[in-house]
């Protein structure tokens, strides 16, 4: 089970990478897609194939794919479509928040649970709680 | 039913690092294991309860833990937080 987190910016990816790598530890491959091929904000569907790839690549039997903004997922289902047809099911593709998602996703996968657990996790952080309660 | 009570000494609180090295730690126990503060509770197995709780500085937590292996539970749940708390019982 790993993790591809695709966003239009470069930066932001690289960012989150360290945060989920230092948060849930390293042995949950995480690859990212972040920018345009040539260095601009957006997406760019080759580059988030390549992340897809990669994560397949190092052993994952699944892939959870978490974006930015919905207009990444154009990109994203030219990058699905660019794969070959039996890596296909094998990705799926998250709702959640990028950045509360990507950590929960990522704890949730370094315990060894299931791409259905996994993506039931990073789906809660849409709801969970940033202020405390009084 | 175990129980260890704890104090957080950690002048960040149970930041999330340390939540997830929790998390992780508690997985790989079959026993249900349950913290509490302030009459609130979480699966210590779920990321998303435990930083619900958003569990700040000297607070006191309780840890419970009920199953087959709830004392080994306990024992490597404590020795985890050891940096982060105290122990109170």
């Amino acid at each position: 089970m790993g993790l591809v987190l695709v966003s239009h910016s470069g930066k932001l990816v690289e960012g989150l990478r360290d945060m989920v790598l230092q948060v849930a530890g390293d042995e949950v491959p995480v690859a990212i897609a972040g920018g345009t091929e040539d260095g601009r904000l957006g997406t760019s569907a080759p580059d988030i194939a390549v992340a897809i790839r990669s994560v397949l690549a190092v052993g994952a039997d699944d892939v959870l794919v978490l974006l930015d903004l919905g207009s990444a997922a154009l990109s994203l289902e030219l990058a699905i479509e660019d794969l070959a047809e039996a890596d296909r099911g094998r990705v799926r593709i998250s709702e959640a928040p990028l950045v509360e998602g990507a950590i929960l996703a990522a704890v949730q996968a370094s315990i060894g649970a299931s791409i259905d657990e996994v993506a039931v996790a990073a789906d809660g952080a849409a709801s969970m709680a940033k202020i405390p309660r009084a | 039913m175990a129980d260890i009570r704890l104090t957080v000494i950690d002048p960040s609180g149970l930041h999330a690092r340390p939540a997830a090295r929790f998390v992780q730690a508690a997985s790989r126990f079959t026993s249900r294991i349950v913290i509490r503060q302030d009459g609130r509770e979480a699966d210590a197995k779920s990321l998303i309860a435990l930083l619900g709780l958003t569990i700040r500085p000297s607070t006191e937590i309780t840890l419970s833990a009920e199953g087959p292996d709830a004392d080994e539970a306990l024992a490597a749940l404590a020795a985890e937080l050891a940096p982060y708390v105290s122990q109170i019982g």
